[in-house]
């Protein structure tokens, strides 16, 4: 995962990185094992953190539509890892968000689509931006 | 079909993250985790996951 490869630096750059996923912490857990990653992870059975946050649920297209598919493939060819069994509400969509000791939201990219990811790069530039 | 919204959404993250703060969530062991705790002293970065897959 791209994330936990930058992890050292979100160290440097003075800021946490922590990862949010649905389900359990049986799955978290899980996922962690399997991706070999040592980010903490939180589960959100109930998917209420990504209400409060806007993500956005997507229609089809947005899932598998062709730029989609097109994207995750490039994305697989890159990385050599394929997406596995989608666990938890398969058209609920993620993001990214920088949030700043005083509630406030420093910088976010919540997806547009399945393919839409904030890069660590992207992330990182926003964090550094506060120093 | 794979319980798709019925017609074209907009993320709409908020103004700023009072309501993030005061969720709890646990983390992979079943600690629980208020989010706000996580940026009390200094920034952090949340990245919610699509899937696990």
């Amino acid at each position: 995962m791209q994330l936990h490869r930058a992890r050292d630096e979100f160290e440097a750059a003075g800021a946490k990185l922590v990862l949010i996923g649905q389900l359990t912490p049986r799955h978290a857990a899980h996922f962690r094992r399997r991706q070999g990653i040592g980010l903490p992870v939180l589960a959100d059975r109930e998917r209420v953190s990504y209400q409060a946050a806007g993500a956005k649920v997507a229609v089809f297209s947005e899932l598998l539509g062709p730029k989609v598919v097109a994207k995750g493939l490039l994305t697989s060819a890159r990385t050599g890892k394929m997406q596995g069994r989608t666990l938890g509400h398969p058209a609920q969509l993620g993001g990214a968000m920088v949030i700043a000791p005083d509630n406030e939201i420093i910088w976010s990219h919540m997806a547009q689509d399945a393919a839409d990811n904030a890069s660590p790069e992207e992330i990182l530039a926003a964090i550094r931006g506060l120093a | 079909m794979l319980g798709t919204a019925s017609s074209r959404q907009q993320p709409h993250p908020p103004k700023n993250a009072d309501a993030l703060a005061e969720i709890v969530l646990p983390d992979h062991e079943e600690h629980d985790v208020r989010l706000g705790d996580l940026w009390k002293d200094g920034p952090a970065a949340l990245v919610w996951l699509r899937h696990y897959g």
